[in-house]
Protein backbone atom coordinates (compact mmCIF):
# COMPACT_ATOMS: atom_id res chain seq x y z
CA UNK A 1 0.00 0.00 0.00
CA UNK A 2 1.36 3.36 -0.84
CA UNK A 3 -0.27 6.84 0.43
CA UNK A 4 -0.10 5.56 3.90
CA UNK A 5 2.35 8.59 5.02
CA UNK A 6 -0.47 10.32 5.96
CA UNK A 7 -0.61 10.69 10.21
CA UNK A 8 -4.09 11.36 10.16
CA UNK A 9 -6.92 9.09 11.31
CA UNK A 10 -8.16 8.53 7.64
CA UNK A 11 -5.10 6.22 7.08
CA UNK A 12 -5.89 3.95 9.74
CA UNK A 13 -9.46 3.64 8.87
CA UNK A 14 -10.55 3.49 5.27
CA UNK A 15 -6.90 2.37 4.36
CA UNK A 16 -7.14 -0.34 7.22
CA UNK A 17 -10.28 -1.53 5.66
CA UNK A 18 -9.04 -1.35 1.74
CA UNK A 19 -5.84 -3.10 3.17
CA UNK A 20 -8.04 -5.66 4.65
CA UNK A 21 -11.18 -5.72 1.58
CA UNK A 22 -8.63 -5.52 -0.92
CA UNK A 23 -6.67 -8.73 -0.34
CA UNK A 24 -9.07 -11.16 -0.95
CA UNK A 25 -11.02 -9.19 -3.91
CA UNK A 26 -7.75 -8.73 -5.66
CA UNK A 27 -6.70 -12.99 -5.13
CA UNK A 28 -10.33 -13.12 -7.24
CA UNK A 29 -12.25 -14.37 -3.99
CA UNK A 30 -16.04 -13.38 -3.63
CA UNK A 31 -16.73 -9.85 -3.43
CA UNK A 32 -16.92 -8.30 -0.40
CA UNK A 33 -19.38 -5.58 -1.07
CA UNK A 34 -21.97 -5.40 -3.13
CA UNK A 35 -22.97 -2.91 -5.45
CA UNK A 36 -25.41 -1.05 -3.37
CA UNK A 37 -23.09 -1.30 -0.77
CA UNK A 38 -20.22 0.01 -3.46
CA UNK A 39 -22.64 2.73 -4.30
CA UNK A 40 -22.91 3.82 -0.56
CA UNK A 41 -19.65 4.52 0.31
CA UNK A 42 -19.37 6.40 -2.77
CA UNK A 43 -22.01 8.89 -1.55
CA UNK A 44 -20.91 9.01 1.59
CA UNK A 45 -17.47 9.53 1.11
CA UNK A 46 -18.17 12.70 -1.09
CA UNK A 47 -21.20 14.25 1.10
CA UNK A 48 -18.02 14.24 3.62
CA UNK A 49 -16.25 15.93 1.69
CA UNK A 50 -18.86 18.93 0.76
CA UNK A 51 -19.80 18.59 4.40
CA UNK A 52 -15.91 19.57 5.70
CA UNK A 53 -16.47 22.17 2.79
CA UNK A 54 -19.34 23.65 4.13
CA UNK A 55 -17.31 23.86 7.98
CA UNK A 56 -14.27 25.70 6.17
CA UNK A 57 -16.95 28.42 4.45
CA UNK A 58 -18.44 28.97 7.69
CA UNK A 59 -15.06 29.22 9.62
CA UNK A 60 -12.21 31.00 6.66
CA UNK A 61 -11.47 34.02 5.61
CA UNK A 62 -9.15 32.71 3.08
CA UNK A 63 -10.40 33.44 -0.43
CA UNK A 64 -7.74 30.63 -2.11
CA UNK A 65 -9.24 27.98 0.99
CA UNK A 66 -12.93 29.21 0.40
CA UNK A 67 -12.27 29.09 -3.60
CA UNK A 68 -11.28 25.43 -2.82
CA UNK A 69 -14.14 24.73 -0.66
CA UNK A 70 -16.44 26.15 -3.47
CA UNK A 71 -14.89 23.90 -5.78
CA UNK A 72 -15.24 21.01 -3.47
CA UNK A 73 -18.92 21.25 -3.22
CA UNK A 74 -19.53 22.07 -6.87
CA UNK A 75 -17.86 18.70 -7.56
CA UNK A 76 -18.38 16.53 -5.40
CA UNK A 77 -22.19 17.50 -5.61
CA UNK A 78 -21.84 16.29 -9.15
CA UNK A 79 -20.34 13.08 -9.02
CA UNK A 80 -23.47 12.20 -5.96
CA UNK A 81 -25.70 13.16 -9.14
CA UNK A 82 -24.16 11.16 -11.41
CA UNK A 83 -23.79 8.59 -9.12
CA UNK A 84 -27.63 8.95 -7.40
CA UNK A 85 -28.96 8.91 -11.58
CA UNK A 86 -27.20 5.51 -12.00
CA UNK A 87 -28.10 3.61 -9.18
CA UNK A 88 -31.77 4.69 -10.08
CA UNK A 89 -31.69 3.62 -13.93
CA UNK A 90 -29.67 0.12 -12.70
CA UNK A 91 -32.73 -0.10 -9.99
CA UNK A 92 -29.90 -0.35 -6.76
CA UNK A 93 -31.20 0.78 -3.61
CA UNK A 94 -27.79 2.27 -2.01
CA UNK A 95 -26.96 0.07 1.01
CA UNK A 96 -24.74 0.99 4.94
CA UNK A 97 -22.15 -0.67 5.44
CA UNK A 98 -19.26 -1.22 7.74
CA UNK A 99 -17.14 0.99 5.49
CA UNK A 100 -19.51 3.85 4.94
CA UNK A 101 -19.80 3.66 8.93
CA UNK A 102 -16.25 4.00 9.04
CA UNK A 103 -16.04 6.93 7.12
CA UNK A 104 -18.60 8.27 8.70
CA UNK A 105 -17.12 7.95 11.78
CA UNK A 106 -13.68 9.19 10.79
CA UNK A 107 -15.84 12.59 9.49
CA UNK A 108 -17.41 13.15 12.59
CA UNK A 109 -13.70 13.07 14.81
CA UNK A 110 -12.36 15.82 11.98
CA UNK A 111 -15.17 17.92 11.74
CA UNK A 112 -15.31 18.23 15.85
CA UNK A 113 -11.06 18.78 15.52
CA UNK A 114 -12.02 21.33 13.12
CA UNK A 115 -14.23 23.00 15.12
CA UNK A 116 -11.96 23.72 17.57
CA UNK A 117 -9.45 25.66 15.31
CA UNK A 118 -9.83 29.01 13.42
CA UNK A 119 -8.30 31.74 11.51
CA UNK A 120 -4.76 30.06 10.21
CA UNK A 121 -5.21 27.77 12.13
CA UNK A 122 -8.51 26.09 10.74
CA UNK A 123 -6.94 26.46 7.26
CA UNK A 124 -4.11 24.70 8.03
CA UNK A 125 -6.26 21.84 9.51
CA UNK A 126 -8.54 21.90 6.59
CA UNK A 127 -6.19 21.99 3.86
CA UNK A 128 -4.23 19.07 5.50
CA UNK A 129 -7.02 16.68 6.34
CA UNK A 130 -8.32 17.68 2.31
CA UNK A 131 -4.93 16.02 1.21
CA UNK A 132 -5.31 13.25 3.57
CA UNK A 133 -8.87 12.50 2.75
CA UNK A 134 -8.08 12.75 -0.99
CA UNK A 135 -5.40 10.37 -0.48
CA UNK A 136 -7.11 7.89 1.21
CA UNK A 137 -10.71 8.23 -0.56
CA UNK A 138 -8.66 7.85 -4.11
CA UNK A 139 -7.02 4.74 -2.60
CA UNK A 140 -10.14 3.69 -1.21
CA UNK A 141 -11.87 3.79 -4.81
CA UNK A 142 -9.08 2.31 -6.87
CA UNK A 143 -8.05 -0.62 -4.71
CA UNK A 144 -12.01 -1.56 -3.27
CA UNK A 145 -14.51 -0.01 -4.84
CA UNK A 146 -13.72 -0.30 -8.70
CA UNK A 147 -12.56 -4.24 -7.67
CA UNK A 148 -15.70 -4.59 -5.72
CA UNK A 149 -18.35 -3.40 -8.83
CA UNK A 150 -19.43 -5.99 -10.58
CA UNK A 151 -21.72 -3.44 -12.76
CA UNK A 152 -19.97 -2.27 -15.86
CA UNK A 153 -21.40 1.25 -15.39
CA UNK A 154 -20.53 1.68 -12.12
CA UNK A 155 -17.29 0.46 -12.51
CA UNK A 156 -16.80 2.89 -14.60
CA UNK A 157 -18.92 5.59 -13.20
CA UNK A 158 -15.98 5.63 -10.16
CA UNK A 159 -13.21 4.66 -12.56
CA UNK A 160 -13.88 8.56 -13.93
CA UNK A 161 -13.87 10.10 -10.78
CA UNK A 162 -10.69 8.92 -10.30
CA UNK A 163 -8.92 12.46 -12.65
CA UNK A 164 -11.00 14.42 -10.40
CA UNK A 165 -10.12 13.54 -7.25
CA UNK A 166 -6.55 13.74 -8.41
CA UNK A 167 -6.71 16.69 -9.26
CA UNK A 168 -8.42 18.14 -5.98
CA UNK A 169 -5.74 16.39 -4.41
CA UNK A 170 -2.89 18.78 -6.01
CA UNK A 171 -4.99 21.62 -5.32
CA UNK A 172 -4.95 20.68 -1.51
CA UNK A 173 -1.36 20.24 -1.54
CA UNK A 174 -0.90 23.97 -3.88
CA UNK A 175 -2.70 25.22 -0.96
CA UNK A 176 -0.71 23.48 1.67
CA UNK A 177 2.27 24.73 0.34
CA UNK A 178 0.80 28.33 0.00
CA UNK A 179 0.11 28.26 3.13
CA UNK A 180 3.52 27.13 4.97
CA UNK A 181 5.20 29.67 2.95
CA UNK A 182 2.79 32.11 5.38
CA UNK B 1 -7.44 64.41 -78.49
CA UNK B 2 -8.91 60.92 -77.63
CA UNK B 3 -10.33 60.29 -74.50
CA UNK B 4 -8.97 57.24 -72.57
CA UNK B 5 -11.77 54.46 -72.26
CA UNK B 6 -11.83 51.26 -70.87
CA UNK B 7 -13.46 48.58 -72.35
CA UNK B 8 -16.16 46.32 -69.98
CA UNK B 9 -13.53 43.62 -70.48
CA UNK B 10 -10.55 45.77 -68.91
CA UNK B 11 -12.77 46.94 -65.85
CA UNK B 12 -13.54 43.23 -65.36
CA UNK B 13 -9.66 42.09 -65.24
CA UNK B 14 -8.78 45.29 -62.93
CA UNK B 15 -11.73 44.59 -60.80
CA UNK B 16 -10.25 40.38 -60.46
CA UNK B 17 -6.79 42.39 -59.92
CA UNK B 18 -8.19 44.18 -56.99
CA UNK B 19 -9.95 41.68 -55.56
CA UNK B 20 -6.84 39.47 -55.37
CA UNK B 21 -4.22 41.89 -53.98
CA UNK B 22 -6.76 42.07 -51.09
CA UNK B 23 -8.12 38.94 -50.25
CA UNK B 24 -5.69 36.44 -51.22
CA UNK B 25 -2.65 36.75 -48.76
CA UNK B 26 -5.21 35.91 -46.31
CA UNK B 27 -5.73 32.17 -45.24
CA UNK B 28 -9.13 31.38 -43.68
CA UNK B 29 -9.19 31.76 -40.23
CA UNK B 30 -9.34 27.94 -39.02
CA UNK B 31 -11.72 26.92 -35.96
CA UNK B 32 -9.74 24.75 -33.45
CA UNK B 33 -11.43 22.69 -30.67
CA UNK B 34 -10.02 22.44 -27.33
CA UNK B 35 -11.83 19.37 -25.32
CA UNK B 36 -11.43 19.51 -21.39
CA UNK B 37 -12.09 15.91 -20.43
CA UNK B 38 -10.09 14.15 -17.40
CA UNK B 39 -9.60 17.13 -16.04
CA UNK B 40 -7.54 18.29 -19.06
CA UNK B 41 -7.47 20.65 -21.34
CA UNK B 42 -6.99 18.54 -24.75
CA UNK B 43 -4.91 19.92 -26.82
CA UNK B 44 -2.36 21.26 -23.63
CA UNK B 45 -0.73 23.49 -26.14
CA UNK B 46 -1.88 24.30 -29.49
CA UNK B 47 -0.39 26.41 -32.40
CA UNK B 48 -2.92 29.10 -33.95
CA UNK B 49 -2.64 31.98 -36.58
CA UNK B 50 -4.11 34.96 -35.21
CA UNK B 51 -7.87 35.41 -35.63
CA UNK B 52 -8.24 31.78 -35.24
CA UNK B 53 -11.23 30.55 -33.52
CA UNK B 54 -11.03 28.48 -30.19
CA UNK B 55 -13.74 26.41 -29.34
CA UNK B 56 -13.46 24.86 -25.23
CA UNK B 57 -15.82 21.95 -24.70
CA UNK B 58 -16.33 20.31 -21.28
CA UNK B 59 -17.02 17.20 -21.46
CA UNK B 60 -16.32 16.68 -17.89
CA UNK B 61 -19.27 15.89 -15.30
CA UNK B 62 -17.90 18.80 -13.27
CA UNK B 63 -17.66 22.34 -14.10
CA UNK B 64 -14.57 23.78 -15.69
CA UNK B 65 -13.52 27.61 -17.26
CA UNK B 66 -10.35 28.90 -18.90
CA UNK B 67 -8.73 31.96 -17.53
CA UNK B 68 -6.48 33.70 -19.22
CA UNK B 69 -3.36 33.50 -16.71
CA UNK B 70 -2.86 37.25 -15.55
CA UNK B 71 -6.36 37.46 -15.30
CA UNK B 72 -7.45 40.61 -17.15
CA UNK B 73 -7.46 39.60 -20.63
CA UNK B 74 -9.87 36.97 -21.16
CA UNK B 75 -12.00 34.37 -19.09
CA UNK B 76 -14.89 31.95 -20.33
CA UNK B 77 -17.95 32.10 -18.45
CA UNK B 78 -18.83 28.84 -16.08
CA UNK B 79 -18.78 25.80 -18.54
CA UNK B 80 -21.17 22.94 -16.84
CA UNK B 81 -20.66 19.46 -18.15
CA UNK B 82 -21.39 19.69 -22.31
CA UNK B 83 -21.08 23.42 -22.45
CA UNK B 84 -19.36 25.02 -25.05
CA UNK B 85 -17.74 28.29 -25.28
CA UNK B 86 -16.20 29.96 -28.28
CA UNK B 87 -13.76 32.90 -28.83
CA UNK B 88 -11.16 34.71 -31.62
CA UNK B 89 -7.54 34.30 -30.40
CA UNK B 90 -5.63 37.10 -31.27
CA UNK B 91 -2.43 37.29 -28.90
CA UNK B 92 -0.73 33.89 -27.55
CA UNK B 93 -2.06 33.42 -24.09
CA UNK B 94 -1.28 31.18 -20.87
CA UNK B 95 -4.32 29.95 -18.98
CA UNK B 96 -6.01 27.71 -16.80
CA UNK B 97 -9.38 26.54 -14.73
CA UNK B 98 -10.07 28.76 -11.88
CA UNK B 99 -11.44 26.34 -10.20
CA UNK B 100 -9.35 23.66 -10.52
CA UNK B 101 -5.99 26.06 -10.68
CA UNK B 102 -3.68 23.09 -11.69
CA UNK B 103 -5.26 22.38 -14.47
CA UNK B 104 -3.29 24.49 -17.41
CA UNK B 105 -2.86 25.11 -21.19
CA UNK B 106 -1.19 27.11 -23.35
CA UNK B 107 -2.31 28.95 -26.95
CA UNK B 108 0.66 30.24 -29.43
CA UNK B 109 -0.26 32.49 -32.04
CA UNK B 110 2.68 32.52 -35.23
CU1 LIG C 1 -11.61 22.85 -13.96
Amino acid sequence: MKAVSSTTLWATGILLFVALLAAPASAQESPKLSDAEVASVAVIANQIDIDQARLAQERSENEAVLQFAQTMINDHEAVIKQATDLVQKLGVTPQENAVGKQLQDDAAKTAKMLKTKSGAAFDKAYVENEVAYHQAVISAVEDLLIPESENEELRGLLESIVPALQTHLEHAQMLQNQLNEK
Amino acid sequence: MKSLKLLPVDLSLLGLMLLCTTFAPLPKPKVHTIEISQMQFKPATLVVSAGDTLVFVNRDMVSHNATEQSGTSWKSPTLASGDSWRMAITKSAAYYCSFHPTMKGEVKVE
